[in-house]
């Protein structure tokens, strides 16, 4: 996956970098929509709370533009083997970037409305989940640029981690509401922010699945390490 | 709150092979190559190739030029016996008979493993005749069960309907694809076992080649098939399994899903891919 020898035809060559690069540069921009997310929410960084939102009408016509150069591709090259699954990767992977990049966005909008929660329990659950999913998704992109399957299997294993964390919030939060109704509305966001950080830690896996098969051909199972011993199962209105 | 039950990870990976994607009957072995090695004189073309060729299924050969694909079509049917300085040694066994041995009857055997080529080669006689010439070779059958086996031949590569009301005239006015289902048609009517094909659409446009391509789907539902191609989309629409060629060896050779998705050799990749030299 980039590590290849050269096509005879150039041009291939070079509809496969850009398509790469597209993709890279998603990578870039969604890492830095959720950084500023997360320092909105964690540092009350009214500032930073508004990146994320701007950012999005590009992550959305980098996605597109992924898109179409990858069923050009398709249609005119007839891809085989790396070639293939490298395009399939990048259709399937640009889908998940553009959703980490609405989920931070999401967290960016919520900012302000938390912030009673600070020093909460709760709250410094939500600072390591926030780093967490922050190293994943680095790792996830890194891995998606260097073609690096070993990486991409770490970030796949990582992201119990997250699932355990958020489970801890959850049942926070839970018993925080009982406990004083006018924390209601401040706590749902949280879980909010919460459940869009765990979101993201999802498709930063999803990443790393597609880099894995992508550069092995194989695929990893379908039902990855959980976290937790439990998992909740409350719908969750967006 | 109600609790899920986590589900745990299976710790194991999937590949294309485990899934319905790839072949999922194992046919028999219809002919089974062992240790060959090829010359053309001095010249040793083919290197110590082993390979199975699975019953009522299509094997795809696939190679740059001159990697011994054809010459490997060219020694299942001894095809090479009509050149001298040409020599084979190890086994090709077919029908539990290693046809290489020099006792073996040859037409009998191209009989039964017949062979079409690259350009359509219809003989300059009828339509009817040029199925019938093979059949009168072979066997002493009735008019009335020739014209049987000649309609047949020719409903089967789909030729029936477009030339019954002339079966007289001449085989080569016919266009280039009609000739070469007629040809096809010629090798079925002595009903072969295995059916060699060398690059047999290469001289045909797009359309007469997809229904070359049909008729091999429906081919391989009674006969073993072996196709070389230069074209990969080809060996991807029609094979079962394929095997790349490099150099005189067999580099690979694996389930058509598993050889356009997941080679597992860097020089089979990067041929597919059209990464090669």
């Amino acid at each position: 996956m980039g590590n290849e020898p050269a096509h005879t035809i150039t041009r291939y060559d070079q509809e496969l970098d850009r398509l790469r690069g597209i993709v890279a540069r998603m990578g870039g921009l969604v890492e830095r929509q959720t950084a500023q997310a997360i320092a909105a929410v964690v540092n009350q960084n009214e500032e930073a709370a508004l990146e994320p939102p701007e950012l999005d009408p590009e992550v959305d016509a980098l996605e597109r533009e992924a898109e179409m150069l990858a069923i050009r591709i398709l249609a005119l090259r007839a891809p085989m083997a790396v070639d293939l699954r490298v395009i399939v990767a990048v259709l399937k992977m640009s889908g998940d970037l553009e959703r980490i990049g609405d989920y931070a966005s999401s967290i960016a909008r919520r900012a302000g409305k938390v912030e009673v929660l600070d020093g909460a329990v709760s709250f410094s659950a939500l600072r390591a989940m926030a780093r967490l999913v922050q190293e994943n998704l680095h790792m996830a992109v890194e891995s998606m640029v260097e073609n690096d399957a070993e990486r991409a299997q770490e970030v796949w294993k990582a992201d119990t981690a997250v699932d355990e964390l958020y489970t801890t919030m959850f049942r926070e939060l839970v018993t925080y509401m009982m406990e004083d109704p006018r924390k209601i509305g401040p706590c749902i966001h949280l879980l909010f922010v919460a459940k869009n950080l765990e979101r993201i830690g999802d498709h930063a896996t999803n990443i790393a699945e597609r880099v894995y098969y992508a550069v092995t051909g194989e695929m990893l199972p379908s039902v990855r390490p959980r976290g937790g011993a439990a998992r909740t199962n409350v719908e969750q209105p967006e | 709150m109600s609790i899920e039950v986590p589900v745990k990870a299976t710790g194991m990976t999937q590949s294309l092979d485990s899934t319905a994607a790839s072949r999922d009957v194992q046919h028999p072995v219809a002919m089974q190559v062992r240790g060959l090695n090829f010359y053309y004189g001095t010249s040793h073309a083919l290197h110590d190739i082993s390979i199975d060729f699975p019953e009522r299924s299509v094997t795809g050969m696939i190679g740059p030029s001159g990697c011994g694909k054809s010459t490997l079509l060219r020694v299942l049917n001894r095809m090479y016996d009509l050149y001298p300085g040409q020599r084979a040694t190890g086994e090709v066994i077919f029908d539990k008979q290693n046809i290489l041995n020099s006792g073996v009857d040859l037409n009998v055997l191209r009989s039964r493993i017949g062979m079409v080529f690259q350009k359509p080669t219809p003989f300059p006689m009828s339509i009817y005749d040029n199925i019938a010439f093979g059949i009168r070779l072979h066997e002493r059958v009735s008019r009335s069960e020739m014209d049987g086996r000649v309609e047949d031949a020719l409903r089967r590569v789909a030729l029936w309907a477009e030339v019954q009301d002339r079966l007289s005239a001449s085989a080569t006015a016919l266009s280039g694809g009609q000739q070469q289902r007629l040809c096809i048609a010629r090798t079925i009517a002595v009903r072969p076992e295995v059916i060699l094909l060398d690059e047999p659409t290469s001289a045909l446009d797009p359309v007469s080649t997809a229904r070359i391509e049909e008729l091999l789907d429906e081919l391989k539902t009674e006969f073993t098939i072996a196709i070389v191609t230069h074209n990969m989309q080809q060996a991807a629409r029609c094979a079962d399994q394929v095997a790349f060629f490099y150099m005189g060896r067999l580099i690979e050779v694996d389930s058509t899903a598993r050889m356009f998705t997941t080679p597992r050799e860097q020089q089979t990749q990067d041929y597919i891919t059209g990464r090669f030299g």
